[in-house]
C-alpha cells in the first residue's frame, strides 16, 4: 500500500486501526468538536486530540429525539452517533461556542443523554472570544490556562512547558507539509484531487501526529512521480463550514470541477497560520488561535474576504464554491457577504453558494447544479 | 430617504403630542432619530441585549434595531416581511433569524436610517454577529462587540466582560466625537433605576393569581428598546405599574375566571396582536413573558468604576442575555423559576425557526417539564414573518394544548 493510499484510509470510518492500537496500548482519546480548540494542548497531556465526526451515520433518528429540525444535520448525525455509542473510544470531549448548533449539542452530552465510555466521562467547554485583540487573547489564554489544569486534575497529568512546546512543533510540522502539499496543487497539472486532500486532512486528525507526520512525507515523495490532473474543466475553490465526507467533492470533480484549493473548516482555515514556537506556549497558542484565518464565528468578516481573494488568485481559480449545510446560520450570513463583497469586484469570480445536508441525498441535483455553474464559467 | 422612512414618520406624526406615556415614548424616540436623519447627527445602531443608556448619556441617537422593525410591524404587518424578502434576495438564507432578516433588508431598502456606528453584545445568538457584520458590511459603518463570556462563573469573567464595556464606550466616543460625562451617565443611569424599580414590582403583581394582567408588558419591552434611561421610559413604565395597581385595589382580573396559567418562555409574536386575547378567551392567562423578565440589581451609580461595572453586570442579567448567552442550563433553571414563580400550569414554547439555542436542546426542555408534571406545547411560529404558521394554525394548535391543560 503507497503512503497516499494509506493516508485516504481514515477517512472512511469513525474510528480506524491508529487510535485502536492507541488505546490497547493505554492511551486516552480526547475527542474536540471545532478547529478553535488547540489540540496541542491535549497532545502535550500523552493524550489523542480526535476531531469529532459523524462519518458512518446513516440517520439521525436517535439524535432528533433531543434536539430539533432546525439544527444542521452535522450535529444531529454527531448528536444520533453519540447516542448510539458509536464514540465509546473517546475518554473526553472538549468543545467551544463554535456555533449555537455546536453549543446545545454540547449541552445535551453533558446532560448525559449520550451513551459514554465510562464514567466520570471528562467533558470540558472551552471560554473562545469571537474577536481577535489584545484583550481577547488574554482571556483565551487565561481559558487554555483553565482547560490545561482541567485536564492534569481529571487524568492526574502533568502538564508540562516542555512538553507543549513540543507538541506545538509538531503540529507546527503537520502545518508546514500540508502547505507543502497545498504548494503542489497550484501547478497547471495539479499531481493531487481536492478529494484525495480532504481524506488526508480527514486523517490529520484521525491518527497520532507522529505518524501523520511520517506519512504526508511519504506522500509528498509519491507525487513527485505521479502524473497530473490536466483533464479539468475548471480550477475550483471549496469553501465553507464542516465538511467531512469526500464523496461531495468526488461529485464536483466527476463532472471536471478540479478544486485546487479551498476555504473549509477541514482544510485551510485549520492549518494555515502557526503558532510562535519561541514564545511562552500558552500565549502563543491563544494568539494564533485567535488570530489565524477565522470561520465566522468570529467578527473578521473583511479579513476573511481578503484572504479568500488573495487565495483566488493565488490558485488561479476559474470559480469558488461555497458550500453551506442547510440551517447553519454563521455560514449562510457569510457566504451571502463574500457573494456581495465578490461581486464589487472588477472582474468577479465566479461564484455559487451549495446547500447542502450532511447526507449526500439530493446527488442529482447537486450535479445539476455544479453541472450548470461550470457551463457558467464557460468551462 | 424620506420616502423610505415614511412608515416611521406617519407613527411620529400620529403619537406625537399624545398625553399617554406609552405613545409619548414611541414618538420621543421617533422623534429623536428623525431629528438626527434631518440635522445629521450620529446614529448608533444596538441590539436590545446593549442598552442603550450609554448613547443616551453621550447624546448619540440609538436606534434599537428590533424596535424599528417592530414599530414597523404594527403599523403595516408586511412592513418586516417586505425587508424579509429584500434581505432574500441579496442572498441571506431563509433559516436567519427573521428578526435579523428584517434588519438587514431594512437598511438595504433604506427603511431604517443607516447607523454612524454599530455598538452590540454577543447575546444571545450568533444571528446578531452576522447581521450587524452584515449591516457594517453594507453602510461602511464601525461595528465594535461586546465580546461576552460564555460561562461567567469562570474566574475572571467579569473583569473581562467590564474591559469590553468600557472598549464600547471609548468606540462611541472616538465614533461620535463626543467625551463621556459621567455625571450626566450618572443621571441617566437613575433614570433607568427608576425605570427598572418599578418594572420589577409590576412583574411582581402578575405572580398575583388570579392575574390582574395577561400577555406580554409591552410598555416594559418599549421602555427596554426605545427609553431606557429617558423620562419618558420612566414615565411609560409607571404609567403600567399605576395601571396595574389599580386593577389589583379594584380586584380586577385578566380573565373573569382565570383556568389556566400559561409561561410564555419567549418573546411574544409580535405579528399577531390578539393571540394574547384569544388565550384569554379559553380561560387561560398569560402572566409571564421572557422578554419582560427583568430580575436585576439597580446599577450602582456612586463612582464611574461602579457605574461601567454595575452597568456590565445588569447586561448579563437581562431577558434573553442571561438564558441565551451560556449553556442551557441557566434557560431550564429560569423556565422552571418562573413556573414555580408565577404560578404556572404549563408553558408554551415558539419555536422561532432563527432560535437554534432554544430549540437546539429541545429534549433537555422537555425532560425537565415531564419530570416536574408541567404540560409543554413547543410549536412552529416565526416570530416576525406571519407566512411561516398562520394564525389559525397558531390557535388550533394552542386550543387542543390549553383544553388539555384545563381539563387534567
Amino acid at each position: 500500500m503507497t503512503a497516499l493510499e494509506e493516508l485516504r484510509q481514515p477517512a472512511a470510518t469513525l474510528t480506524n486501526p491508529y487510535i485502536e492500537r492507541w488505546r490497547e496500548k493505554g492511551g486516552k482519546v480526547v475527542g474536540y468538536y471545532c478547529t478553535y480548540v488547540p489540540a496541542e494542548i491535549i497532545h502535550a497531556a500523552g493524550m489523542f486530540p480526535y476531531r469529532m465526526r459523524a462519518t458512518g451515520s446513516t440517520s439521525s433518528d436517535l439524535g432528533d429525539v433531543y434536539t430539533y429540525r432546525t439544527m444542521c444535520t452535522y450535529c444531529r448525525h454527531s448528536l444520533d452517533q453519540a447516542m448510539r455509542g458509536e464514540y465509546k473510544f473517546l475518554d473526553g470531549l472538549v468543545a467551544c461556542y463554535s456555533c449555537d448548533h455546536v453549543r446545545r449539542l454540547f449541552d445535551i452530552w453533558k446532560a448525559g443523554k449520550v451513551e459514554f465510555s465510562q464514567p466520570p466521562f471528562y467533558l470540558h467547554f472551552l471560554s473562545v472570544p469571537m474577536k481577535a485583540d489584545v484583550e481577547t487573547e488574554e482571556w483565551m489564554a487565561s481559558g487554555l490556562e483553565r482547560f490545561k489544569q482541567s485536564l492534569e486534575g481529571n487524568f492526574k497529568v502533568t502538564i508540562t512547558d516542555e512538553a507543549l512546546h513540543r507538541s506545538i512543533e509538531l503540529y507546527n510540522e503537520k502545518r508546514r507539509l500540508l502547505k507543502s502539499l497545498y504548494e503542489l496543487r497550484k501547478q497547471d497539472s495539479p499531481p493531487i484531487s481536492g478529494t484525495e486532500v480532504l481524506e488526508i486532512l480527514i486523517a490529520s486528525t484521525s491518527m497520532p501526529v507522529e505518524e501523520f507526520n511520517q506519512l504526508l512525507k511519504k506522500v509528498l515523495e509519491e507525487l513527485r512521480g505521479r502524473d497530473g490532473f490536466s483533464d479539468y474543466r475548471a480550477r475550483l475553490l471549496l469553501g465553507g463550514g464542516e465538511l467531512e465526507d469526500p464523496e461531495y467533492i468526488k461529485l464536483i470533480e466527476d463532472l471536471g470541477g478540479l478544486v485546487v484549493t479551498d476555504f473549509m473548516c477541514f482544510g485551510i482555515r485549520d492549518f494555515w497560520d502557526l503558532v510562535d514556537e519561541d514564545a511562552e506556549p500558552i500565549s502563543a497558542l491563544a494568539r494564533r488561535y485567535l488570530e489565524r484565518v477565522s470561520c465566522p464565528r468570529m467578527i473578521d468578516h473583511p479579513r476573511r474576504q481578503e484572504f479568500l481573494t488573495d487565495l483566488a488568485k493565488e490558485y488561479r481559480v476559474d470559480g469558488i464554491i461555497m458550500q453551506r449545510m442547510k440551517y447553519c446560520d454563521t455560514w449562510g450570513g457569510e457566504s451571502a457577504m463574500m457573494e456581495w463583497d465578490i461581486k464589487k469586484e472588477s472582474t468577479p469570480t465566479p461564484y455559487m453558494v451549495l446547500e447542502r445536508e450532511y447526507l449526500i441525498g439530493a446527488a442529482g441535483q447537486m450535479r445539476t447544479r455544479v453541472q450548470a455553474f461550470l457551463e457558467t464559467i464557460g468551462r | 430617504m424620506s420616502d423610505n422612512l415614511q412608515v416611521h414618520r406617519s407613527v411620529y406624526e400620529v403619537l406625537n403630542g399624545a398625553q399617554e406615556p406609552g405613545p409619548r415614548l414611541i414618538a420621543n424616540w421617533l422623534g429623536g432619530v428623525l431629528d438626527a436623519v434631518g440635522k445629521g447627527k450620529p446614529i448608533a445602531y444596538h441590539p436590545f441585549t446593549t442598552f442603550s443608556e450609554i448613547m443616551v448619556a453621550l447624546d448619540v441617537q440609538p436606534i434599537c434595531c428590533e424596535a424599528w422593525d417592530m414599530v414597523g410591524l404594527q403599523v403595516d404587518p408586511d412592513h418586516a416581511i417586505k425587508s424579509i424578502d429584500t434581505a432574500h434576495e441579496a442572498g441571506i438564507p431563509p433559516e436567519l433569524c427573521s428578526f435579523d432578516k428584517a434588519i438587514i433588508g431594512s437598511v438595504m431598502r433604506g427603511t431604517m436610517p443607516p447607523p454612524s456606528m454599530i455598538a452590540q453584545s454577543g447575546m444571545p445568538c450568533q444571528n446578531a454577529y452576522i447581521t450587524y457584520q452584515a449591516v457594517s458590511a453594507l453602510t461602511g459603518a464601525p461595528l465594535y462587540v461586546c465580546d461576552t463570556p460564555y460561562n461567567t462563573d469562570e474566574e475572571g469573567a467579569l473583569d473581562y466582560w467590564v474591559k469590553q464595556y468600557k472598549g464600547m464606550i471609548s468606540f462611541l466616543e472616538e465614533h461620535s466625537g463626543k467625551k463621556m460625562d459621567y455625571d450626566r451617565l450618572r443621571e441617566v443611569l437613575e433614570e433607568s433605576n427608576r425605570c427598572v424599580e418599578y418594572w420589577l414590582e409590576a412583574m411582581e403583581l402578575l405572580k398575583l393569581k388570579p392575574a390582574p394582567h395577561s400577555g406580554p408588558l409591552s410598555q416594559g419591552s418599549l421602555a427596554g428598546m426605545m427609553g431606557f434611561g429617558t423620562p419618558e421610559g420612566t414615565a411609560a413604565m409607571k404609567a403600567l405599574l399605576d395601571e396595574l395597581k389599580d386593577k389589583v385595589s379594584k380586584g380586577e382580573t385578566a380573565v373573569p375566571d382565570e383556568k389556566a396559567r400559561v409561561i410564555w418562555f419567549h418573546f411574544q409574536v409580535f405579528w399577531d396582536n390578539t393571540l394574547m386575547g384569544f388565550m384569554n378567551e379559553l380561560g387561560a392567562v398569560v402572566p409571564y413573558v421572557l422578554f419582560d423578565d427583568f430580575r436585576v440589581e439597580p446599577v450602582d451609580t456612586s463612582t464611574p468604576e461602579r457605574m461601567i461595572r454595575s452597568m456590565a453586570w445588569r447586561a448579563l442579567q437581562t431577558p434573553m442575555g442571561k438564558v441565551g448567552r451560556g449553556s442551557f442550563d441557566a434557560f431550564i433553571e429560569d423556565l422552571l423559576y418562573a413556573v414555580d414563580e408565577w404560578k404556572g400550569d404549563c408553558v408554551i414554547l415558539g419555536a422561532h425557526p432563527g432560535c437554534k439555542w432554544v430549540t437546539g436542546a429541545y429534549g433537555l426542555i422537555r425532560d425537565a417539564c415531564r419530570e416536574r408534571g408541567i404540560p409543554l406545547l413547543l410549536y412552529d411560529v416565526d416570530l416576525v414573518d406571519r407566512r411561516i404558521t398562520s394564525a389559525e394554525e397558531s390557535r388550533t394548535r394552542i386550543e387542543q394544548f390549553l383544553t388539555t391543560v384545563i381539563d387534567r
